[in-house]
């Protein structure tokens, strides 16, 4: 057989039959009135659907939404309403024709049998499995009423509180926020449990959070990945990372891990953990003693280089630095000395790194390396973190005015996440701010008055936050719990009401990453299935139930078309800087934004307009003004416990579906094989892992991947397995988060657990 | 012409796109892949629970270079044979060597699920499908490339650690003979894998902490 398109298409032909059923039904239309067991058919029936020409589907500009550098532009390929598979867009340079194995499993997620297909309520109570499918109707009058009732009883509605994170990064998904705005002033869980100490600490230095376009990294002459594995968690870093490396770049990881990123590099240093910072403020100390540094740059464009450097020459000694870091001095010399030399060089830090109770401090030290090497405003150079430059949509979504004679609260003005939430400056009120990192606390503590609704979106609560036995009684407190997801997940579980919301395929978004520099259109690719609705339309909805019931009472537009309200997130600005005229020029593919150099005019939007080695705000609110060293959390237990993120999941997302289990089925805990004899474990037994907070029960991998005294699990929601890496983790406090993102970030890495043999 | 799939480990992270990619476009069902990302040193070969019968070679020996665990992999799919065993037992045809570009393919409107090729395959590389009675396995994309696009698991690779190359043209003739350093894959099987390797070292610096 010849591969003539005649042949392609008799394969077509006879392929049909065994696709017949499904395309029936979707012709019918019957497709998205179907519940679930159908679509399990669906699986069975469409093994080998074979590939049947570009010109045979229709396509549609997707992209995925996760909290993820790598946010990747996606083409969708849909055939009778059916989507039949993606593929990464072309036109993007960064995703490049690819996606990453989560976004390979978005067929299966979008047609999942285990997707939330009608809105449905727990009339046993929480947490008692009873459960019953309710009408939209019914499940936003439940809900609509329940907010009249308390803002009659209590004056205000800050009794509904809202916890909503990165489950959905479109913009369009601060609709949620908007929702909430529009009914008043309310509670909102703020901050983030990510990235805040990182956030704060690059804003006290430069005055905002800014790096070079990863792109750039090839040409790179040095490369330091700091406590970050794009081999995991950015797979479309990575082609950079190795062009720059074939060009005779020396790429270095630092990590406690020996990590896949560390595998692929040129040289891996084991640190210990919480001890970066230190090895940053050695590494200073040296290239400034060899005269390495870039005093022209540092006299143009930083404030505090002599108190910094007085700070060096008398607290910082290198012995100490070798030996509390575990590096040898002579390695230490060596990798600073010849990152100082290569022109251009680059420090990419993970966000790992800052989830210490010293994390911000350790951000603030690196910077300072990178500035003093004179690597800071330089093509393929920076301190590297992330950015929201490309971010400047209008918000139309979030943007809700309240409703006329709304009282809120009135104590200092709170917080507003990483980005900035809708204010209103001539109000007397505020919406009153808890932390996200202490939900279940800060639940249980609220008075006057306390949180009787709590409204869950893009979020699983139940796997992503710390304390897990408070959360329950926290979850138990509440009057009615409203969870909108896409999965039964154990957040659900603890829900009254639960609400199946679209994935991408199914509404209109636009998105941006906090990475690259690429804009891309997210279109509604097929109907939704079952009774999914997209978040903004779920607003809607309630809008129109509360003013039936009241009038006036929210001011969420009461019907909504997501396409419409995409639209409205663009402005000139976003116009200029991806150089477009219209959002209908992104049907063509995804954009870039006009590159600039972080920083290269040397503008910083610092109070003293410099890099800031010594930073007022930093002493104000931190105690410290220069990048001090500041000592990790003492352990509390016998081994410390790290939690990466996992290349499976995207936190508590993907490694619950079906195919996601062919590639990646159970966690592990991976022991290093000194520890693991100490306590008589062998490969594969099964260990229970335990502290103060709680215990895990899963099998033992052996590696020195991990260093000794250190235990580590990722952190993963499994659809059929009790484990959850966070029941470990108490929620101690990073040192910085505050003065950006309204709270503190969390010590994750900072959790101490112990483990035997069962 | 003999299509072969050239797998760098040196370059490759292990991240399963390429098998999911592969899932992506055709919807293997749960518990079946026809990409597998195997990792060096592990012994999983056996556990393939399709293969019933004993395996004429494993892919996977512990390789003479020490690696540490799940940080160096191979993408295994069909290795489309220059004598595949599957196109030698199959009784009704299903299994053809296209005669141009040397692709081992399988039609599953033909195959009447009699599970010779599940059995024949020393590889392991056709699955046999309970809720379909019939065999599956990767065709190496054809369709897609007789559409001027490259196979699923290349295209999606993030690093390009996947490539198609002509065995038999003299600019792949380095890799026409050559068994891979440190791993077991056997070349000199009877039914010549086509498949091959590059092989993925250490980092020429490793430091880790001192015991203690």
């Amino acid at each position: 057989m010849s591969y003539s398109k005649e042949n392609v298409e008799s394969i077509v032909n006879n392929g049909i039959s065994r696709r017949s059923f499904l395309k029936g039904l979707a012709a019918s239309g019957v497709l998205s009135s179907f519940p679930g067991g159908i679509l399990q058919a669906n699986e069975d029936l469409n093994t080998k659907i074979p590939y049947l020409g570009e010109k045979s589907y229709q396509t549609f500009r997707n992209a995925c939404p996760r909290n993820c550098y790598d946010t990747c532009s996606i083409k969708t390929y849909v055939k009778d309403g059916v989507m039949q598979f993606i593929e990464g867009a072309q036109e993007s340079t960064y995703t490049r024709g690819g996606c990453c194995v989560k976004g390979n499993s978005y067929v299966k997620r979008v047609y999942s049998a285990r997707r939330l297909k009608y809105p449905m309520m727990q009339v046993g109570g929480k947490g008692s499995g009873n459960w019953k499918r309710i009408s939209w109707d019914n499940a936003i009058d439940i809900i609509a009423k329940k907010l009249l009732e308390m803002k009659k009883e209590d004056g205000t509605l800050l009794g509904a509180a809202l916890t909503k994170y990165s489950g959905n990064f479109g913009i369009t998904h601060y609709g949620i926020e908007g929702m909430f705005n529009s009914i008043g002033y309310t509670t909102r869980l703020a901050g983030t449990p990510c990235w805040p100490a990182g956030i704060d600490a690059q804003n006290l230095d430069m005055g905002d959070m800014w790096c070079n376009d990863p792109e750039e990294m090839k040409d790179s002459k040095f490369i330091i990945l700091w406590g970050v594995n794009p081999a995991a968690n950015s797979i479309h870093s990575m082609k950079y990372i190795y062009e720059a490396k074939k060009k005779g770049a020396k790429v270095v990881v630092i990590d406690p891990v020996f990590t896949e990123a560390a595998s692929k590099a040129s040289q891996y240093i084991q640190i210990k953990a919480g001890t970066d910072g230190l090895l940053a403020l050695g590494m200073a100390k040296i290239i400034i003693e060899a005269g390495l540094h870039d005093q022209k740059w540092l006299d143009a464009n930083s404030k505090g280089y002599k108190e910094y450097k007085a700070y060096l020459d008398k607290e910082i000694k290198l012995e100490n630095v070798s030996k509390i870091t575990g590096i040898p001095l002579a390695m230490i010399k060596e990798l600073a000395l010849s990152f100082a030399k290569a022109k251009p060089a680059t420090i990419w830090m993970g966000y790992g790194m800052q989830r210490h109770t010293n994390g911000g401090s350790m951000i603030r030290a690196i910077d300072a390396f990178v500035a003093v090497s004179g690597n800071i405003g330089k093509y393929a150079g920076g301190a590297r973190y992330g950015h929201l430059s490309t971010w400047g949509f209008n918000y139309a979504a979030l943007s809700m005015p309240k409703p006329e004679g709304s009282v809120g609260y009135t104590g200092p003005e709170g917080a507003k996440g990483d980005v900035a939430q809708g204010k209103d400056a001539k109000s007397n009120y505020t919406d009153r701010f808890l932390n996200i990192n202490k939900t279940a606390r800060e639940l249980l503590n609220a008075k006057e008055p306390k949180v009787r609704l709590l409204w869950v979106a893009c979020k699983n609560v139940f796997a992503q936050d710390f304390d897990r036995n408070q959360l329950i009684r926290a979850f138990q407190q509440l009057d009615l719990v409203v969870v909108a997801d896409q999965f039964f997940n154990e957040t659900a579980k603890w829900a009254d009401i639960v609400l199946p919301v679209a994935t991408q395929f199914e509404e209109y978004d636009v998105n941006v990453s906090y990475w690259h520099y690429w804009l891309t259109l997210n279109e509604q690719a097929i109907k939704p299935l079952f009774e999914v609705k997209s978040d903004l339309e779920i607003a809607a909805m309630l809008s129109k139930r509360m003013n039936q019931l009241q009038s006036g009472s929210c001011t969420f537009p009461q019907s909504v078309d997501t396409k419409a309200m995409m639209a409205k997130e663009f402005n000139p600005g976003i116009y200029e800087q991806f150089g477009i005229k219209s959002w209908e020029e992104l049907k063509n593919g995804p954009v870039k934004a006009k590159a600039v150099i972080p920083y290269a005019d040397g503008k910083f939007k610092t109070p003293s307009g410099k890099f800031e080695f010594y930073s007022d705000k930093a002493l104000e609110l931190f105690g410290s003004a220069l990048p001090a060293y500041l000592e990790v959390r003492k352990p509390y237990d016998k081994f410390r416990m790290t939690s990466p993120h996992s290349r499976w999941s995207l936190h508590s997302q993907f490694q619950n579906l079906e195919w996601m289990e062919d590639v990646h089925p159970e966690p592990y805990v991976y022991i290093n094989p000194d520890d693991a004899e100490a306590k008589m474990v062998k490969e594969g037994d099964t260990v229970a892992v335990f502290n103060k907070q709680g215990l895990l029960r899963l099998k033992a991998k052996l590696t020195d991947n991990v260093q000794a005294g250190t235990l580590l699990m990722y952190e993963q929601w499994y659809n059929n397995n009790i484990y959850n890496v966070n029941e470990l983790v108490d929620d101690t406090s990073s040192d910085m988060g505050a003065f950006k993102t309204g709270a503190p970030g969390v010590a994750l890495h900072d959790t101490f657990v112990n483990f035997r043999k069962l | 012409m003999q299509k072969a799939f050239l797998v760098d480990g040196s370059l490759c992270l292990g991240c399963n796109t390429c098998a999911m990619a592969c899932k992506n476009q055709y919807h293997q069902d749960k518990g079946i892949l026809w990409r597998k990302v195997r990792e060096i040193g592990a012994e999983e070969y056996h556990n393939d629970n399709n293969n019933i019968l004993p395996t004429l070679v494993s892919y996977q020996k512990a390789p003479k270079a020490q690696m540490p665990m799940e940080r160096f992999y191979f993408s295994l799919a069909c290795n489309h044979c220059e004598n595949p065993a599957c196109v030698a037992v199959c009784p009704v045809g299903a299994h053809t060597k296209d005669p141009e570009t040397g692709i081992c393919k399988h039609d599953q409107t033909i195959c009447i699920g009699c599970g010779g090729c599940v059995k024949a395959c020393p590889f392991g590389a056709s699955k046999f499908n309970e809720k379909m009675n019939q065999a599956e396995k990767c065709s190496m994309c054809w369709e897609r490339q007789a559409d001027g696009k490259t196979t699923a698991c290349v295209q999606s690779c993030p690093v390009g650690a996947i490539a198609i190359i002509d065995l038999h043209d003299p600019k792949y003739k380095e890799y026409a003979n050559a068994a891979p350093i440190g791993i077991d894959y056997a070349i000199n099987a009877e039914t010549k894998p086509s498949t091959r390797f590059i092989h993925p070292t250490m980092p020429k610096e490793v430091y880790r902490l001192p015991k203690g």
